[in-house]
């Protein structure tokens, strides 16, 4: 058999005698300057591809929800928008761990993520809803971050009409981003409950 | 009289600012010694604000009550007792002994306070706080008898004033054993780190202090200003020299730098402990109770035969 021949520190080497004096170096640091980063007044940059919020680019996307079986929160829901003809994910960042599998799994390269990652908000069902949203496409976002290089969310508000299904995200820029959800899962939503829904607006309105 | 309750009205004040601004050094140095920023110095003062400002105060009863208030009135009483420069309402009787006593009664108010809520956690503060003010007895007896056997008084007026002319008493060998040995104690009595034992956060909850809050916690933050400022002053009136200056003609400016030099002595006395808190881990109890009756005591034994010599 093959002889193994381990090293191993002698103890005495190891192990220190206790001392009154040398505690007192630790005092050396008292005149030098504090390694702070005070945070209201400094920045700090994240690394590059620091993985933070999602994007997602609306016209790759396939709706194939490679995302949503590999998310290990389950946090990604596909959901149907008008005008779309694929599902497009939807993300819970109550749920979401950000170790961005999703982004690495997607086929198409149209889900990513950029370095962006403060969110917070106050404990008010309107401004939780900030939390659950489609990602919006990574041109924007991009646009966001480097006007203000803040690394916050970029959408400030959130409205969404439980009735219609219509979301709009106000971006920190001042634009606005609008889209109608039809519904949720893989399946197509039925066309026709909205229809209805629309033509009794109408009717509504007409009275 | 009115003079009188004036001067209770400064002292009170002036002990309970500069105590807060002490608690804010201790801070501010400790962050330091870390390389961190800290707290800016005044934070104490917002602290206490919201403690006594807090809604719910809860209460277990008259003693949980009676003890912090007793702590607070005892802190009091020992500040008047010492020499604050030429200022003092009570220093004509303020002997070593009575100050001595009246700064460690503040703990037994706490003690009582924490007991009588009932919680397991303040039950092995006080066990440990009591071990504690027993173990530190001997050394701080040794250490007033080397004073008192040195000078042949025991008000700390008069050794303040003979300091005055003999020079500090650290400048003298048998004194200076004793002020060594003080300030090991000096490290117990303001709760620091190697003796940090009765609170030991992270070890017990804070120990007797993990029962109170908002009032009855904003008014032991006041007592642990107070007891900062009453013990360094202490130190500085008997060691080192006290703060009588008689260089001015006027006797209002006269008073004004005796406040000045008292106080680079108190924050000399303070940052000595603040360094010693920051360097030094916690003792066991045992280890505690050992130390104390082991070195301090034979260098504030030492310091006492050599002073009656």
């Amino acid at each position: 058999m093959e002889e193994v021949t381990f090293k191993i520190a002698q103890e005495s080497k190891v192990r220190k005698k206790p001392s009154f004096i040398k505690p007192w170096l630790g005092l050396k640091y008292l005149f030098k300057k504090p390694v702070t980063i005070k945070i209201p007044y400094e920045m700090t940059e994240p690394a590059k591809d620091y993985r933070g919020f999602h994007t997602l680019n609306w016209k790759t996307c396939i709706g194939c929800n490679m995302c949503g079986q590999i998310c290990p929160a389950r946090a990604i829901e596909m959901t149907w928008i008008e005008g779309e003809k694929r599902p497009h994910p939807k993300i819970d960042y109550g749920r979401c761990t950000f170790c961005q599998f999703c982004v690495e799994v997607c086929p198409t390269g149209a889900l990513g993520f950029v370095e962006s990652y403060m969110l917070t908000t106050e404990w008010k069902e309107e401004e939780l809803q900030l939390f659950d949203w489609v990602p919006i496409p990574p041109e924007k976002f991009r646009e966001i971050q480097e006007a203000r290089r803040d690394w916050k969310f970029p959408v400030e508000r959130m409205e969404f009409n439980k009735e219609t299904g219509e979301v709009t995200y106000h971006l920190r820029d001042g634009t606005e981003f609008r889209f109608r959800i039809l519904g949720y899962g893989l399946k197509p939503p039925a066309a026709k409950p909205a229809e209805n829904k629309e033509a009794e607006k109408s009717a509504e309105k007409q009275e | 009289m009115i003079e009188t309750a004036l001067k209770v009205l400064f002292i009170l004040l002036y002990a309970t600012f500069v105590g807060f601004m002490f608690m804010g050094i201790i801070r501010i140095v400790t962050a330091r010694i870390h390389r961190r920023v800290g707290p800016p110095i005044y934070q104490p003062i917002l602290d206490t604000i919201k403690l006594l400002s807090k809604e719910s105060n809860i209460t277990h009863g008259f003693i949980y009550d009676f003890g912090i208030l007793y702590a607070v009135g005892a802190t009091i009483l020992a500040v008047m007792f010492i020499p604050l420069g030429s200022i003092g309402v009570l220093r004509a009787y303020g002997d070593l002994i009575l100050i001595t006593f009246l700064l460690e009664i503040p703990m037994l108010g706490i003690m009582f306070a924490a007991m009588s809520s009932g919680n397991p956690w303040a039950g092995i503060g006080a066990q440990r706080a009591l071990l504690t003010l027993l173990a530190i007895q001997v050394p701080l007896g040794f250490a007033v008898i080397a004073l008192a056997e040195y000078y042949g008084t025991f008000s700390t007026y008069e050794i303040v004033m003979a300091q005055q002319i003999s020079g500090w008493s650290i400048a003298h060998f048998p004194l200076l054993l004793a002020a060594i040995a003080y300030d090991l104690v000096l490290q117990a009595m303001f709760g620091k780190e190697p003796f940090d034992i009765m609170i030991a956060p992270g070890e017990i909850s804070l120990g007797p202090m993990v029962e109170f809050g908002g009032k009855h916690m904003g008014l032991l933050n006041i007592q642990h200003a107070i007891a900062l400022f009453a013990e360094t002053l202490f130190f500085s009136n008997i060691f080192l020299g006290g703060g009588v200056v008689t260089a001015f003609s006027s006797p209002v400016l006269n008073t004004i730098a005796g406040l000045l030099v008292l106080l680079v002595k108190q924050i000399a006395v303070l940052l000595v402990a603040t360094f010693m808190a920051a360097i030094f881990p916690r003792f066991t109890i045992d280890q505690a109770a050992k130390f104390y009756w082991k070195w301090p005591t034979i260098i504030a034994a030492l310091g006492a035969i050599l002073a009656s010599l």
